[in-house]
């Protein structure tokens, strides 16, 4: 069985993967941080996988991220949908709900963060939900891992009602445009419901005639020109997206009046954030705060003062060198092992990859406090502080992310770009996100700054990174000026609510990092140090 | 008038979404800002350059060059 993990991003589909797998994926407090699909098995459910979709505001596809979701919707074989959805912004989740329920097929809704939203002063009415769906639905907070939660959804999943497409009271002119579509689709074998299609073409879903080979294409782009004339012409809406958009919505706001409850009257956290927000993006200070949190932690992970990294180091120096390798080296000589073995193993293996590996305890450090960042919300407001400045080199301020994400690896960091929705600021952070030192690059930077300094090195190894950040941007600024001139750019960032990271998200993001790191560095450091000490001896 | 001529805290009602281009539109119908929904402005950042506001109980930050073009009424 195979079922679809479908919803917003941030709204905690990570946190809930994680959690009915028992298995991780980068979980992070900022949109769009799932850049790939994957597919885990489900708890206490034999033989159940759960893919994990992209995060999407909409089935028809805003950017290439959620082009997946109507890649996978339209091609792939499952047997339901689980959609989760953040229960502290119902209006704008269940959108991408109704689209889900308009395609008729087996469905799950997880509503999530239940305490922050009881937080708020309200909860949902789950049986009224039912009710006027008439679909599965539970109410849950992922973060709080329940035993019960997670046994509860896999009986759920495994007890989906077949329901019949929920049919919303569109305008007769996009019925009209519907039955049309419809009846142009009759040659074309989908395995969706056509009905479903029709209604996504006319929304705008350009990924249905990128994914499917229509055989009435023409003929199709036709009648959506009519209906969307016919939209403006009858006054309706302003656009024929528009149109649908607010039948769904007045279908919404009913949804949302007759199960969302108030329960106690509060006072909302915003106000509090707003002060907060308006001290750390301030016009002045924003930036500097920012460099002052970044040399911080660089501080902590590499520097001498407070320097928990280095701490670690030197002790895992110690391990290494005084008892590791002279153990190693006793054990081989007890063996009988001595001449070129010897030496390719103790002074080419253990020398080169000892030489990499002491630093893993800061990079360790490291990633655990930009995973804190990251955890707390404060990523958003650095995209608001530096959208500024960065879009004085053609950059968005959400390229910010990427290339903070560039200092761990520059892999992830590409991924990372695909939130970013104008091409051409997304292609532009791309090409640049590699200028900048990724970690694997800082082993490099420790030993020649531990060979020609004894002082400063934590601001040294920091004059460094900032050497690479100004190349990225001289080098955005130049393909600016030159290929990609003249495209105006736009910033539009949702801004998440403050929140508390949980420590063991955290801690596996860091260690999840630091294994890639070893994997990646560590092989090659391996095979080079094996033919350095065999040309250096032969 | 448009977004950027209310204060702080004040609420209005989106009239028009007219000046914008096709595609900022269904990005912004994505996030949740649609004609005839109810706006908050909740912070002027960057120097009067970024606005956040509230639509719905989703907060947005967008440039002023964008939100000039959200038209709205008191």
């Amino acid at each position: 069985m195979i079922y679809l993990l479908a919803g917003n991003p941030n709204v905690g589909k990570s946190t809930f993967f994680n959690f009915m797998t028992q298995s991780h994926v980068h979980v992070g407090n900022y949109s769009g941080v799932t850049v790939e699909k994957r597919v885990h098995h489900v708890k206490h459910y034999e033989g159940a996988n759960l893919v994990d979709l992209p995060g999407t505001y909409n089935v028809s596809p805003a950017s290439e991220d959620e082009g997946v979701v109507t890649y996978s919707l339209l091609n792939e074989s499952y047997n339901g949908i689980v959609n989760i959805i953040d229960s502290t912004h119902l209006r704008r989740n269940l959108h991408l709900t109704i689209q889900l329920l308009e395609l008729g097929v087996p469905s799950l809704l997880v509503f999530n963060l239940k305490d922050a939203l009881r937080n708020n002063g309200y909860v949902i009415d789950i049986e009224k939900i039912k009710d006027s769906l008439r679909v599965n639905a539970i109410s849950i907070s992922a973060r709080e891992r329940h035993h019960d939660d997670q046994t509860q959804i896999a009986s759920e999943m495994q007890n989906l009602r077949i329901t019949k497409a929920l049919e919303l009271d569109y305008h007769h002119t996009i019925k009209w445009g519907i039955q049309r579509i419809h009846d142009l689709l009759r040659y074309d074998v989908i395995q969706v419901k056509k009905k479903w299609l029709a209604l996504q073409i006319l929304e705008g879903n350009e990924g249905i005639f990128k994914f499917l080979n229509l055989v009435k294409e023409d003929k199709i782009r036709e009648v959506i020109k009519e209906v969307e004339d016919r939209i403006i012409e009858e006054k309706v809406a302003f656009s024929l997206k528009g149109a649908i958009f607010n039948t769904r919505r007045e279908f919404i706001d009913k949804i949302v009046r007759e199960s969302l409850i108030k329960v106690e009257e509060k006072e909302h956290s915003k106000y509090f954030n707003q002060k907060i927000d308006r001290i750390i993006t301030h016009p002045k200070f924003g930036i500097p705060i920012f460099f002052v949190i970044m040399l911080a932690i660089y501080q902590v992970s590499f520097g001498k003062f407070l320097g928990v990294g280095s701490f670690l180091t030197n002790y895992f120096d110690i391990f290494w060198n005084d008892y590791l390798v002279l153990y190693l080296g006793e054990a081989l000589e007890f063996l009988g092992l001595t001449g070129f073995m010897y030496g390719l193993l103790i002074d080419g293996v253990m020398g080169g990859v000892g030489g990499i590996l002491v630093f893993l305890p800061q990079i360790v450090v490291l990633f655990f406090m930009l995973a804190i960042l990251e955890g707390t919300g404060y990523m958003a407001r650095v995209a608001i502080v530096m959208d500024r400045f960065l879009s004085k080199f053609g950059f968005n301020g959400k390229s910010i992310v990427p290339i903070i994400t560039g200092f761990g690896c520059s892999v992830p960091a590409i991924m990372a770009t695909r939130t970013i929705a104008d091409k051409k600021e997304r292609i532009l952070t791309i090409l640049t996100i590699p200028f900048v030192s990724c970690s694997a690059r800082l082993p490099i930077y420790g030993l020649f700054v531990s060979l020609f300094f004894t002082e400063y090195r934590a601001i040294i190894i920091l004059g460094i990174y900032i050497l690479g950040i100004i190349v990225t941007l001289l080098s955005a600024k130049l393909l600016n000026l030159s290929y990609f001139k003249g495209a105006g750019s736009k910033f539009l960032l949702e801004v998440p609510p403050y929140r508390v990271p949980q420590l063991r998200t955290i801690t596996y993001q860091a260690l999840e990092k630091a294994k890639r790191f070893v994997k990646k560095a560590g092989t090659f450091i391996l095979v080079d140090s094996f033919k350095f000490y065999s040309f250096l001896v032969i | 008038m448009n977004i950027t001529d209310l204060k702080r805290d004040e609420t209005a009602r989106i009239v028009s979404l007219g000046k914008i281009d096709q595609i900022f539109n269904k990005r912004l119908m994505d996030l949740g800002i649609y004609e005839s929904a109810t706006v908050v402005m909740l912070n002027k950042l960057s120097s009067n350059r970024l606005y956040v506001i509230e639509v719905d109980d989703i907060e947005i930050c967008l440039r002023k060059e964008d939100a000039e073009l959200i038209e709205v009424r008191k």
